[in-house]
């Protein structure tokens, strides 16, 4: 069987960010990125199934050069290959532009099974995997905490509120947009990371995928105003001073809360 | 002007309250107000919901929809977009909304804006706004194309109050040959933690740094208050704490006297399980932390060196 995740490489959770100078998205110079941490357990999750059995597992992912380093990491923690669609005319897509990009590149590698993230970690857009699903025409589950495949469906897990479970069960193909903490995910090993050098990374242009005009800017539906700190409204008290300090009006709050 | 159809969602039998917060939103758009109401046997919801803000009522009332099912609820939401000819649709960001939303957005080939808090009417364009990066920015995001898609956050605004003079009609969707089988939900178990009932929580994230910390430095304090400890999703999801300590909407909510946050940034999830809390201390490295904007008291600082200290000040005040 084959499956295909799909990555997003994000800023780093713990990267500065900085609204560009258009107020429409932040700077992307001079930051950290990674593997968008949702998307990590889709991996995860795919290479399990590798490890149990006969499964390929294609990494796809989205972007310029430097999302190579993605594919490479993926690739080091036992993905077989990498699709890398690099193109400017896909730039500044929306959800739905995006979600084409991978139809077409999903259309070319007929995978079994179809893992990504519930979300991406920069956007929070959640909004891909269920497109992708409609567009391929292959049933879809969200939040997904557990997944059981047997032969021809797999019966999933999905998170609802305060901790209850939705089970449902999809005949295969499918796509399965995964919660974070479905598993444990691993780190590349070093031998791991040395035979992903020789793991192929195929490049592809919009072009390529026949979608010329169809994504990138132009086509996208959804345009962002700006972008902007959130008003912090009332907010809170800040205290400043040294530890001492601090310590006395935090202590001073408990017994006036009648705490102590 | 146009339509706008809201998506209501039965939850236990009955209407969800975040639909009739839908309501809410839908009525300050100046548009139509059209809805669907889905389930199996809930003819008398829907009459409700027409009543209280639902307006127009478009009802699909089958076996198929009892519970929900992506497939059964995709269908049932594009009968009625054209029989609605909305330009905005609104559906819940709750684990069924958000499902199933995309997908109809795909579909119909629209805009798609996601877990919104506002939405705007700016000249005639309906605009939204919404978190990202996980709640340390906000967008204003502008749809265009015929018709928009948006998932609201449940919360984010009142419920519909007053009544609207509506009408119920029903909608006859097939729903054969649907792929997705819903095959039951399981309510969450009884928590071996219940911090439901704690009236202080210290609560330690991703900036503790590991599960031994969590022993050294929340834990002392939380006992010192006579509290319990809790935690955010990244450090259940990383696997330092059960799933029992997990405050926020997976995880428990919770509303107690005192929530002491600590190295917590503060994620919508986190914020919707406890910013409800009586008194709220956050202590966190980055001052521009979403935390913040719910504390009521906050420090940016180390929370080794401000959490020990606090620890052994308690500890001295109790004697």
């Amino acid at each position: 069987m084959k499956i295909m995740v799909c990555l997003k490489q994000v800023p780093h959770q713990d990267a500065r960010l900085e609204i560009d100078s258009d107020g429409t998205w932040i700077k992307e110079d001079g930051i950290k990125f990674e593997i968008n941490s949702y998307d990590t357990y889709a991996l995860e999750e795919a290479l399990r199934i590798k490890d149990a059995g006969e499964a390929e597992v294609v990494v796809v992912s989205i972007g310029p050069d430097r999302v190579t380093q993605a594919l490479r990491t993926a690739l080091g923690m036992g993905a077989d290959r990498a699709v890398h669609v690099k193109d400017a005319a896909v730039d500044d897509s929306d959800s739905l532009g995006i979600a084409k990009v991978l139809a077409a590149v999903a259309k070319e590698e007929s995978p079994d099974l179809v893992l990504m993230g519930l979300m991406a970690d920069d956007g929070n857009f959640a909004a891909v995997g269920p497109m992708l699903a409609e567009l391929m025409g292959i049933p879809s589950a969200t939040a997904v905490v557990k997944a059981e495949r047997a032969e021809g469906t797999v019966t999933c897990e999905r998170e609802l509120e305060g901790g209850a479970l939705e089970v449902v069960e999809l005949p295969t193909p499918a796509l399965l947009a995964v919660q974070t903490g479905l598993n444990q995910v691993r780190y590349a090993s070093l031998k791991g990371i040395m035979a992903a050098k020789k793991k192929p990374i195929d490049t592809k242009t919009a072009e390529d995928l026949g979608l010329t005009g169809q994504v990138g800017a132009a086509a996208s539906k959804v345009k962002v105003e700006k972008i902007y700190v959130p008003p912090k409204g009332e907010g809170a008290e800040m205290i400043e001073g040294s530890t001492d300090e601090v310590v006395e009006k935090l202590l001073g709050k408990i017994k006036e809360l009648g705490l102590l | 002007m146009g339509n706008v159809l809201i998506v209501a969602e039965i939850q236990k039998g009955k209407i969800r309250e975040a639909s009739y917060e839908l309501a809410s939103f839908a009525s300050k758009l100046g548009k139509d107000v059209k809805s669907l109401v889905l389930g199996s046997g809930v003819a008398a919801e829907a009459d409700a919901f027409a009543a209280k803000g639902g307006g127009e009522v478009l009802l699909v009332d089958d076996e198929a929809v009892a519970n929900y099912n992506v497939d059964a609820w995709t269908r049932a939401i594009r009968a009625a977009v054209d029989a609605t000819s909305p330009d905005v649709v609104l559906i819940s960001n709750t684990p069924s909304g958000w499902d199933v939303a995309p997908r109809v957005a795909a579909a119909l080939d629209a805009a798609f804006v996601s877990d919104c808090f506002g939405v705007e009417s700016d000249g005639g364009n309906t605009v939204f706004l919404r978190r990202v990066f996980n709640g340390k920015l906000d967008a204003r995001i502008a749809p265009s194309g015929d018709v928009a898609v948006a998932t609201m956050q449940p919360g984010a605004t009142p419920a519909f109050e007053g009544s609207t003079s509506g009408k119920v009609d029903k909608l006859d969707v097939s729903f054969d040959g649907l792929k997705a089988k819903f095959v039951e939900v399981r309510e969450a178990e009884a928590k071996g933690v219940d911090l439901t009932k704690a009236e202080v929580i210290v609560s330690g994230g991703r900036g503790v740094g590991d599960p031994e910390k969590f022993q050294e430095v929340i834990q002392p304090l939380a006992d010192a208050l006579g509290g319990a400890m809790g935690a955010s999703r990244p450090v259940v999801d990383a696997g330092w704490l059960p799933h029992e300590y997990q405050v926020g909407s997976s995880g428990q909510v919770v509303t107690p006297k005192l929530y002491i946050a600590c190295g917590i940034s503060g994620a919508i999830q986190h914020l919707v399980g406890m910013k409800a809390s009586n008194f709220i201390i956050a202590i966190n490295k980055d001052g521009d932390a979403p935390i913040f904007e719910v504390a009521d008291l906050g420090v940016t600082a180390d929370l080794f060196e401000v959490v020990p200290a606090l620890t052994e000040a308690v500890k001295t005040a109790k004697g």
